[in-house]
C-alpha cells in the first residue's frame, strides 16, 4: 500500500477526501449516513423505475375493460397464484377496479402521472419563485415590497383551499389542477430564496463581482443564486410530497385527473363507497399515495440535514 | 290608572277562558301548529275561468261549487287526468296560509297540510322533524316522531343503518345489495324500476344531426353489458324508452341488437370511416335510474372506442349546471341523464321528453313522433291509445333522439324489525305505516336536504317525499304502488268526454292548524299555479315545472 493510498484510507475513514470536494460529494456522503434519508431515496428510487418502466410491467391495459376478454367480476378480490388462488383464475395482483380493469396496471401508471405531477409543479413553483425571490431580495425597495406583499396574499389562505377556488375558476382538469397547485406553491419557494439572497449578496465575493463592473443579471444569476441554492433544494424536496398530496385530494375531489385517467386520487376518491365492500380499492391507493409522500419527507429531511452545515459533525 | 290595567287583564283573562272552554266542548283536536294572526274564512264559491282555450294550457276553468265540491273544466279530453292532479306537486294548503305568506317565505319551510305528520322543526344541514298530527282523519301514524336526515355517500348511509343510529336509508350501493341481504339485522326492499337510464345526443349539432350516426351508436353499444356489470338486480336493459309496467310502454319494436359490425357499416356509409371526436357529459349524482355513473360513463367512453373507434373526452358537470345546458339544448356531445315515474302514464315519459312542448334536449323535434303522442294523449283507453304508442315508438327507433340503456333497480334498506318498511316504485315512501316497535321515533336517511317543502314549485324527490308526509292532493298513490286512490277527494266523476272533472271532499279534514278543508283551499292552491299573473304565483323559484309539464302552458304567461 503506498503512502497516498494509506493516507486516502485514513482519510475516509474520518470522512474527509484528498481530492477536491464538492458541496455535492460532501452532502451525498453526509447523506448515506442517515438511513431515514437513505430508505426515503430506495423507495424513490423503485417509484422512478416503475414510473419508467411502467408499459413494460404493468400486465395489462389500465385503460381497457376486461369484460368479454377474461372470466372476471366488478371489483373482484386479489388473485395471486402464489397464494392459493386457483390456477384457472387469471391472475390480478390486487384485483379488478369498478370498471372491470386490473388494479395493479393502474396503480403502475399511477406512479408515472403522480411522479410527473410532483416534478413538474415543484419545477414551475421554484422557477417562478426563484425568479422573483431573488429579484425580491436583491433589489430591495418597492419591487421587494410588492412582490412580498403579494407572496403574504398567496400565503394568506390555505393552500388547497386555494387551489380548489384556482380550479373552480379554470375547469377541472390535471393541467389545470397542476397550475393550481404550482401556483399556490410559488410564495414558499419565493421566500426561501429572498431569505439566501439577501444573506448572500452582502458577502465579499459579491461585492468584489459588483466592483469588478458585473451586471446585475451575472452578479444575480453567476454569484448569488448557485450560493443560495441549498435550502431550494430542501425546500422543493419536501415541496414535491405536498404536491402530490394536494393533487391526490384535488382528483378525489373530482377537480383533478379526469377518469379514465389512472391518478391515484381519483382511483380513491371514485371507489370511496366501496370502503366496505372493496377495501382493496381503496386501500392500495391509499398505501401508494402516502408511500411516496413518506418517501419524499424522508429524503428532504435528509437533505436539509445533510445541507446544514452547523449539522456536519452531528451523524 | 291601576283600575284601567286591571279592566283590561280581566277582559283578557275572561276572553281566554271562553275560547278555552269552547275549544274543548266541541270536541276539537288541538292544532297542531299555531300561525299567529291567521283567522279562518267562511267558504264562499269561488270560479276562475280562462277567456278561451287558445293560451295553450290545459286548464279551462278551476270552481269551488260548495264546500265538498270542486269542478275542473278542461280544454282537451285528459284520461291521465286522474294520475296527475294526484301528484305532490298539486297539494291543498289553507287559502288563508297561503294569502298570508305569499306563497313564498315562510311557506318553503313550514307547509301546513293535512297529512299524519306535520313539520316541527327544520334544522337547516342537520335533519328535519315531524310530528304525528293527532287531528289526522285516516289511520294515524305509527311513530310520535320521524326524522329525515340526509348523507350524499351511500357508504355512511349504511354504516349508520348497521349502526343503528338510522332505522332506514335510501339507495343502497349495488354492490351493498348482498351486503344488505346477507345481514340478519336489515331488510332491503328493492325499489322496481319505473324510470329510463338514457345516452341523449342533440340533433342540431354534427356529426349527432346525421341519423346515420345515431342509428350506429345505438347499435355499437352493448347495453346488455351496461346493465350486467354495474346495475344491481332487478334492473333491466330497456327496449323502449318508457318501462313496460307502464300500460302502452313497451309496444312497437324492441331497440335495436348491440351489432358493432353493422355500427361500424353505418358509421362509415354516414362518412366517419375512423370515427370522430365527441364529448360525454354527465353530472356525478347517483340516481335510482343511474347507481353507478362514473362506471357507466367510462364503459361507454371505451365502448365508443373499442367499436366505433368514436374518442369520447369526458366532461363532468356541476348538478344545476348540466340539467339547464341539457334543457337548453347546450350540449353538443352525448350526454347521460334519466328519467323517474311521476305518474305512471306514457304522457310522463314520451310528451315529456319528445312531445311538441319538449325542452331542446334532443334538439329539433320529429314530426311523426310529435303527432302520435297528441292524437293518443287525448284518447281515454288503452286500446284506442296503443296504435299511436306503437308509432311513436317505433319513430323513436328510427330517428334515434336517444339510446335508451336501461330500467335501474334501486331500493330502500330498513332494521329487521321495522314493520311496515316497503319502497315506493315512484320513489314516495309513506312513513306513516312504518314503526320500530317500542320506539316512539323513526329516522330515515336519504340522499340530500330537501331543497323546499313548498313541493308545488319542487321537482326535487329528496324535496317531494318530505312534502309526501305533510301534504296531501285530492287523490294520491296507493302505498308502494302506483295505482290512484281517493285521499283529499272522497270520490271523483268525470264527463263522458273526459273535459269535465268533479270531486267530491272527504268531510271532516282539518289542517295542521285546525282550520277545516273546503273546495275554495283546494281552488286557491290550484290557481295560484295555474295563473302565472296571479299575485301568489310566487313560490320557491317561480317555475312551478310540474304544473306546466303536466299541464301545458300557464295561464297568462309573460311573453318570451
Amino acid at each position: 500500500m503506498t503512502q497516498e493510498t494509506q493516507i486516502v484510507a485514513a482519510l475516509d475513514a474520518e470522512g474527509l477526501s484528498l481530492k477536491s470536494v464538492s458541496l455535492w460529494n460532501i452532502t451525498l456522503r453526509r447523506l448515506r449516513r442517515r438511513k431515514s434519508a437513505m430508505i426515503g431515496l430506495a423507495i424513490l428510487g423503485v417509484l422512478v423505475l416503475i414510473a419508467l418502466t411502467a408499459q413494460w410491467l404493468a400486465p395489462y391495459d389500465p385503460y381497457a375493460p376486461l369484460i368479454g376478454v377474461e372470466d372476471v367480476r366488478v371489483r373482484e378480490a386479489p388473485c395471486i397464484h402464489l397464494f392459493g388462488c386457483p390456477q384457472s383464475k387469471p391472475q390480478h395482483i390486487l384485483g379488478i377496479d369498478g370498471n372491470v380493469r386490473d388494479q395493479f396496471s393502474r396503480l403502475l401508471y399511477g406512479a408515472r402521472l403522480s411522479l410527473m405531477i410532483g416534478f413538474s409543479t415543484v419545477t414551475f413553483a421554484i422557477a417562478i419563485g426563484t425568479v422573483l425571490g431573488a429579484l425580491s431580495g436583491y433589489l430591495g425597495g418597492w419591487v421587494d415590497n410588492v412582490i412580498m406583499r403579494l407572496m403574504d396574499v398567496l400565503l394568506a389562505f390555505p393552500s388547497l383551499l386555494l387551489a380548489i377556488a384556482i380550479v373552480t375558476v379554470l375547469g377541472p382538469g390535471l393541467i389545470n389542477a397542476l397550475l393550481a397547485i404550482g401556483i399556490v406553491s410559488i410564495p414558499a419557494y419565493a421566500r426561501v430564496v429572498r431569505a439566501s439572497v439577501l444573506s448572500v449578496r452582502e458577502m465579499d465575493y459579491v461585492s468584489a463581482s459588483r466592483a469588478l463592473g458585473g451586471s446585475m443579471t451575472q452578479i444575480l444569476f453567476r454569484r448569488v443564486l448557485p450560493n443560495a441554492l441549498t435550502p431550494l433544494i430542501v425546500q422543493g424536496t419536501l415541496g414535491i410530497a405536498t404536491a402530490i398530496l394536494d393533487a391526490a385530494a384535488l382528483s378525489f375531489l373530482g377537480l383533478g385527473a379526469q377518469p379514465p385517467t389512472p391518478e391515484w386520487g381519483s382511483m380513491l376518491g371514485a371507489e370511496r363507497n366501496q370502503v366496505f365492500t372493496a377495501p382493496h380499492l381503496v386501500f392500495f391507493p391509499g398505501v401508494a399515495i402516502a408511500l411516496t409522500v413518506l418517501a419524499f419527507n424522508l429524503l428532504g429531511d435528509g437533505l436539509r440535514d445533510a445541507l446544514d452545515p452547523r449539522l456536519a459533525h452531528i451523524s | 290608572m291601576n283600575r284601567k290595567l286591571f279592566a283590561v287583564l280581566s277582559v283578557f283573562v275572561l276572553a281566554s277562558l271562553i275560547l278555552a272552554a269552547c275549544g274543548s266542548g266541541f270536541g276539537k283536536q288541538p292544532a297542531a301548529i299555531e300561525i299567529e294572526g291567521l283567522e279562518e274564512a267562511d267558504f264562499a264559491p269561488v270560479k276562475y275561468e280562462a277567456p278561451n282555450c287558445d293560451y295553450g294550457g290545459e286548464f279551462k276553468s278551476m270552481e269551488a261549487v260548495d264546500e265538498t265540491t270542486v269542478r275542473f273544466t278542461l280544454c282537451v279530453p285528459d284520461p291521465a287526468f286522474p294520475s296527475k292532479i294526484a301528484f305532490t306537486a298539486f297539494a291543498v294548503q289553507p287559502k288563508e296560509y297561503l294569502q298570508m305568506t305569499g306563497a313564498t317565505g315562510d311557506i318553503l319551510e313550514k307547509p301546513i297540510g293535512t297529512g299524519p305528520y306535520y313539520v316541527a322543526q327544520w334544522e337547516r344541514g342537520n335533519q328535519l322533524v315531524f310530528k304525528r298530527y293527532e287531528g289526522y282523519w285516516g289511520e294515524p301514524a305509527k311513530s310520535e316522531t320521524l326524522v329525515f336526515r340526509w348523507g350524499s355517500e351511500s357508504a355512511q348511509r349504511l354504516l349508520e343503518l348497521q349502526s343503528g343510529t338510522v332505522d332506514g336509508i335510501d339507495n343502497p350501493a349495488p354492490d351493498d345489495f348482498a351486503v344488505i341481504e346477507a345481514d340478519s339485522n336489515l331488510q332491503l326492499k328493492p325499489r322496481p324500476a319505473l324510470n329510463i337510464f338514457y345516452i341523449g345526443m342533440n340533433n342540431t349539432y354534427p356529426p349527432f344531426d346525421n341519423e346515420k350516426v345515431r342509428q350506429a351508436i345505438a347499435m355499437g353499444i352493448d347495453r346488455q353489458r351496461i346493465v350486467d356489470n354495474f346495475y344491481p338486480a332487478g334492473s333491466e336493459v330497456a327496449s323502449h324508452f318508457t318501462p313496460c309496467a307502464i300500460p302502452n310502454g313497451c309496444v312497437g319494436d324492441p331497440w335495436y341488437e348491440f351489432d358493432p359490425a353493422k355500427a361500424k357499416q353505418l358509421l362509415a356509409e354516414a362518412g366517419f370511416p375512423d370515427g370522430f371526436k365527441t364529448k360525454l357529459f354527465y353530472r356525478d349524482v347517483v340516481r335510482g335510474y343511474l347507481p353507478q355513473v362514473s362506471n357507466v360513463a367510462q364503459d361507454i367512453q371505451a365502448q365508443l372506442k373499442a367499436n366505433l373507434n368514436i374518442d369520447a373526452e369526458i366532461e363532468v358537470q356541476e348538478s344545476g349546471t348540466f340539467l339547464d345546458n341539457a334543457d337548453s339544448g347546450k350540449l353538443d356531445g352525448l350526454h347521460l341523464l334519466g328519467w323517474g315515474a311521476d305518474y305512471p302514464d306514457q304522457t310522463n315519459f314520451l310528451d315529456y321528453h319528445f312531445g311538441a312542448g319538449a325542452s331542446k334536449q334532443f334538439g329539433n323535434k320529429f314530426d311523426d313522433i310529435t303527432s302520435n303522442l297528441a292524437q293518443a294523449a287525448q284518447l281515454a283507453s288503452d286500446a284506442d291509445r296503443e296504435p299511436f304508442y306503437i308509432a311513436a315508438n317505433n319513430a323513436i327507433r328510427t330517428h334515434v333522439p336517444m339510446i335508451p340503456v336501461a330500467h335501474g333497480g334501486s331500493g330502500t334498506a330498513f332494521k329487521a324489525s321495522v314493520t311496515g318498511a316497503h319502497a315506493s316504485p315512484l320513489g314516495n315512501e309513506f312513513f306513516a305505516v312504518m314503526e320500530v316497535p317500542g320506539q316512539d321515533t323513526f329516522v330515515w336517511m336519504q340522499n340530500a336536504e330537501p331543497i323546499s317543502l313548498f313541493c308545488a314549485d319542487e321537482t326535487d324527490g329528496e324535496s317531494l317525499r318530505a312534502c309526501e308526509q305533510v301534504t296531501q292532493s285530492l287523490l294520491g298513490y296507493e302505498i308502494a304502488g302506483t295505482a290512484v286512490e281517493p285521499v283529499l277527494a272522497e270520490s271523483y266523476e268525470a264527463s263522458d268526454d273526459l273535459t269535465v272533472w268533479t270531486f267530491k271532499l272527504r268531510e271532516g279534514v282539518t289542517f295542521h292548524n285546525g282550520f277545516t278543508l273546503d273546495a275554495a283551499d283546494v281552488v286557491e292552491s290550484l290557481v295560484l299555479q295555474w295563473d302565472a299573473a296571479h299575485p301568489l304565483h310566487k313560490g320557491n323559484t317561480g317555475a312551478f315545472s310540474y304544473w306546466s309539464g303536466l299541464f301545458g302552458t300557464f295561464l297568462n304567461a309573460p311573453a318570451e
